[in-house]
């Protein structure tokens, strides 16, 4: 049974991860916090949907399409609409993330509408029994892809002169664009790969759960949450609190009441801002008079 | 900047009280559905300035109007329901209740909880009350909702959308007067001053912490106010209504209206309510009308209509509706 | 007459870094006492102590007898201790009036009802402030500038509206940050001569950190030099020109 829980709750934290990395992604170049993220989400697991179901393509082309889809789209929705106010109060840049989200989500029920529709299996594996422990083809597919793309992710970020661009960017845009970075050009690509991240999110779990335009809304708390409790701006943080809220989730709807997996999210953000805000492995931040 | 003179001033007094006289003769040339619609228009102000005060005024990106708003409609249901509490009478009870969101909402923020963190924290209110009235069932009715029972106001039945109408009005105007009070005083200005500089603001002799703290106060009383009308409003409260639509929906109000501005508010509520009505015919329309709108008035307009009425004259002025510099 | 701001012994320390050890001195109505001394030794933290915004480790500061160190900012502005600030403290959305008025928050009538119910108490307590900010202004022949925002006007006339703001209310003590950096030598001449009037005539108390040696030789009564979060000297403007101590650590060359 507990190992069971883990091993679901790796899978949902995998999930989890991806969208609280890519959130952190978008926040680490242009400080922005994406509002909208959750509907990229939905919009990569919509956009696969169609191409799977509608397009006739198969699910590894339609996803990769989707990602690339997502990634213009990204790059566009900075260029267009957050660059304009980048340096304007946070109120703006948060209204803008909301409604370029709510764009999507109109779109999305415009054609799918009301109803809620499940994809076809896609990962058709027989499950693996380890004993009483059963893997299902879905947690192998989806924590293995999670993993291999965090490895090339943090693995590019060590290996190249990319994480220390990452890093001035982070600490002081302006300097980075004095020693001759291209800060806008780095802020498109972020913005583009926090979109093509999310956006896989929605992908992998598009098999495993029924597809809906409101789907974004619970993910974008969930990215949120992980985001929090890692850490604040922290990458490997977002990953770690993931993988921790995914676990913790399964354990307190198996242990202690069902209806509680649906808040576990919201009472990490209330309880980690309120007692650590700095959250597991954040900086705190210094306030100066 | 050009401020209103004492003539002008005399002026803007006459008008804001001629404006709820001649609203006294609209159920005169309505029909069951625009009175409805009309109805929703003055729910829509509540909700709308109640937002703006924190987001525009104190500068604060709180989100939880959403929870205030559904605080104040269950709290109003509950009373009415199940304890059978006159309708009129749980106006302000909802209120407090309301009141009480806004305390703890300005808990998070004097606890140093800001920006972004004080959205998604907010935001996660919002969507733990909206779990609470799923789950509360011997009291919400969870996802059934709780039926507002039959009452009679002054012998008519409190169904029929005209007797709502005055009720709703004669609340609408008085909080909007008591709201335009509170921001063109002393205390108005220190808003401001918090939403411009905070550290300042204090070394002033201004208690920042109650600057925050009252304005949360009284934004959670008017939005929840707004909720005990709500409740009346469509006469059966669900936990739908006190979703992430209501949110954006409040959001492109409070911007196209203009950030901060009390004129704004009940402009950008009049404007607003009635479209969606007409949107919902077509799935996806309402989310796309709000998303689009929004992204136009941030970049085309960022201090909404108001600020184009100010510029046309000085009796629009608003004493301390201002642009962030 | 007993002084009538005292401190004594105030040190502050942040996670084991001492920022100020154990600085004691005291100022009369009307004296001006500069406080002097290189980057980092602890001016604005002694600022900060006093006016609230940083709480010491050890030591007191006591206005008219009373103890202040508990309490927080607004709440010692409120006894009578004002400050400015070295970045520039207003409000650039509110107009010069305006920014003025905040400084007679604390003086305004009227209760949170009187005002939601626009009672006539406040709105005269309210007027009367007015015409009270008004008269500062053209004091500081600034009167035609009431209406603009503060963010328009020039470095020079943000510091000399930010002094009015402070003023407003008559504080007995007046802690001012680095008044005349990044003025004009005509605005700073302009500040020397706002700073002895309030001295001189109102008998305000001023304590003020500067940069600009000449402007502190010819306001000051008393200097303290501090270096190191500790203070090193004190005396007169001649004594500390001919001081060892400080021509050494704080100019650096003996």
């Amino acid at each position: 049974m507990f190992m069971q829980l883990t091993l679901s709750g790796l899978a949902q934290g995998a999930i989890y991860a991806l969208i609280a990395l890519s959130l952190t992604v978008v926040y680490r170049s242009t400080t922005v916090v994406n509002f909208g993220h959750g509907d990229f989400v939905m919009a990569g697991a919509f956009l696969s949907y169609v191409l799977v179901v509608l397009g006739g393509v198969a699910f590894l082309p339609a996803g990769a399409l989707a990602v690339v889809a997502m990634f213009v789209l990204g790059v566009l929705f900075n260029r267009g609409l957050i660059r304009p106010i980048l340096g304007g109060p946070h109120i703006g840049l948060a209204l803008m993330c909301i409604a370029g989200g709510y764009v999507l989500r109109g779109i999305a029920r415009m054609v799918w509408g009301r109803e809620v529709l499940p994809m076809p299996p896609v990962f058709d594996m027989p499950p693996i029994f380890f004993g009483s422990l059963v893997i299902t083809g879905d947690a192998i597919v989806i924590i293995s892809t999670v993993l291999v793309l965090l490895l090339c992710f943090f693995g590019l970020l060590a290996l190249t002169d990319l994480g220390k661009m990452v890093q001035a960017v982070y600490q002081s845009p302006r300097g980075a664009r004095l020693i001759g970075l291209n800060v806008d050009r780095f802020n498109d690509v972020s913005w583009g790969v926090g979109a093509a991240l999310g956006a896989l999110g929605g992908i992998l779990v598009a098999p495993v759960t029924l597809l809906h335009p409101d789907l974004g809304a619970s993910f974008l708390i969930k990215g949120f949450a992980a985001m929090t409790l890692g850490g604040f701006g922290s990458l490997g943080g977002a990953v770690l609190g993931g993988v921790l809220l995914g676990i913790g989730e399964q354990y307190a709807g198996a242990y202690l009441d069902s209806s509680l997996i649906e808040i576990t999210a919201y009472v990490i953000i209330v309880l980690v801002l309120f007692v650590r805000p700095q959250g597991l492995l954040g900086r705190k931040a210094v306030v100066k008079v | 900047m050009k401020m209103p003179t004492a003539r002008q001033r005399r002026l803007r007094t006459i008008l804001f009280w001629a404006v709820p006289a001649i609203l006294l003769l609209v159920p005169l040339g309505t029909n069951a559905y625009t009175q409805f619609i009309v109805n929703g228009m003055l729910i829509s102000t509540l909700v709308t300035l109640g937002f703006t005060i924190v987001i525009g005024n104190l500068g604060q990106l709180a989100f939880a109007n959403t929870a205030f708003f559904g605080i104040g409609a269950y709290g109003s249901a509950i009373l009415a329901a199940k304890l059978g509490v006159p309708w009129l009478l749980t106006i302000p009870i909802a209120g407090v209740f309301g009141a009480a969101g806004g305390f703890l909402a300005s808990a998070a923020a004097l606890r140093g909880i800001r920006s972004y963190y004080l959205a998604i924290i907010t935001l996660a209110f919002g969507e733990l009350m909206r779990w609470s009235y799923l789950h509360a069932k011997p009291l919400t009715g969870g996802t059934d909702g709780l039926p507002m029972p039959r009452e009679t106001l002054f012998g008519t039945s409190l169904t029929d959308d005209t007797v709502k109408f005055y009720v709703f009005l004669v609340v609408t105007v008085l909080l909007v007067k008591a709201t335009a009070n509170l921001l063109a005083s002393r205390f108005g200005r220190a808003v401001m001053a918090v939403r411009e500089n905070e550290v300042a603001t204090a070394s002033l002799a201004i208690p920042t912490s109650r600057v925050i703290l009252v304005t949360f106060i009284w934004s959670g009383f008017v939005v929840g106010c707004a909720g005990a009308l709500f409740a009346r409003h469509i006469g059966h409260v669900f936990p739908e209504s006190f979703g992430m639509l209501h949110l954006i929906a409040s959001f492109a109000m409070v911007l196209v209206g203009g950030l901060g501005s009390v004129l704004g508010a009940v402009l950008g509520a009049v404007m607003l309510t009635a479209l969606p009505e007409y949107l919902r015919a077509f799935p996806g329309m309402e989310e796309l009308f709000f998303g689009l709108i929004v992204a136009a008035v941030l970049v085309a307009l960022p201090m909404g209509l108001a600020s184009l009425l100010r510029r046309l004259s000085p009796i629009f002025v608003e004493r301390f509706y201002r642009e962030a510099r | 007459m007993s002084d009538l701001l005292i401190v004594e012994g105030l040190s502050v320390r942040f996670s084991g870094l001492t920022a100020l050890e154990d600085v004691s001195f005291r100022l009369n109505r009307g004296e001006v006492r500069a406080v002097i001394g290189p980057n980092g030794a602890g001016k604005s933290t002694l600022f900060n102590a006093i006016s609230g915004y940083v709480t010491p480790t050890s030591g007191t500061v006591h206005l008219n007898g009373e103890p202040l160190t508990v309490l927080t900012p607004h709440a010692i502005a409120e006894r009578g201790i004002r400050r400015t600030f070295q970045n520039g403290g207003l409000f650039p959305a509110l107009t010069v009036l305006e920014n003025v008025l905040t400084g007679l928050h604390a003086q305004t009538e009227g209760t949170f009802f009187d005002i939601l119910f626009g009672r006539r108490k406040a709105l005269d307590s309210e007027a009367a402030n007015i015409a009270r900010a008004r008269d500062l202004l053209k004091l500081m022949s600034m009167e035609h500038m009431a209406d603009t925002p503060a963010g328009d006007l020039s470095g020079g006339q943000q510091r000399i509206v930010e002094i009015v703001r402070t003023v407003a209310s008559d504080p007995p003590v007046l802690l001012l940050d680095e008044p005349a950096v990044g003025l004009s030598p005509v605005a700073r001449d302009q500040m020397m001569d706002i700073i002895r009037r309030l001295a001189g005539e109102k008998g305000v108390g001023i304590l003020l950190i500067e940069h600009a040696v000449e402007l502190v030789m010819a306001v000051a009564d008393k200097i303290l030099v501090m270096a190191a979060g500790k203070r090193i000297a004190q005396g007169t403007p001649d004594e500390i020109r001919q001081d060892r101590a400080v021509l050494e650590a704080y100019l650096g060359h003996a």
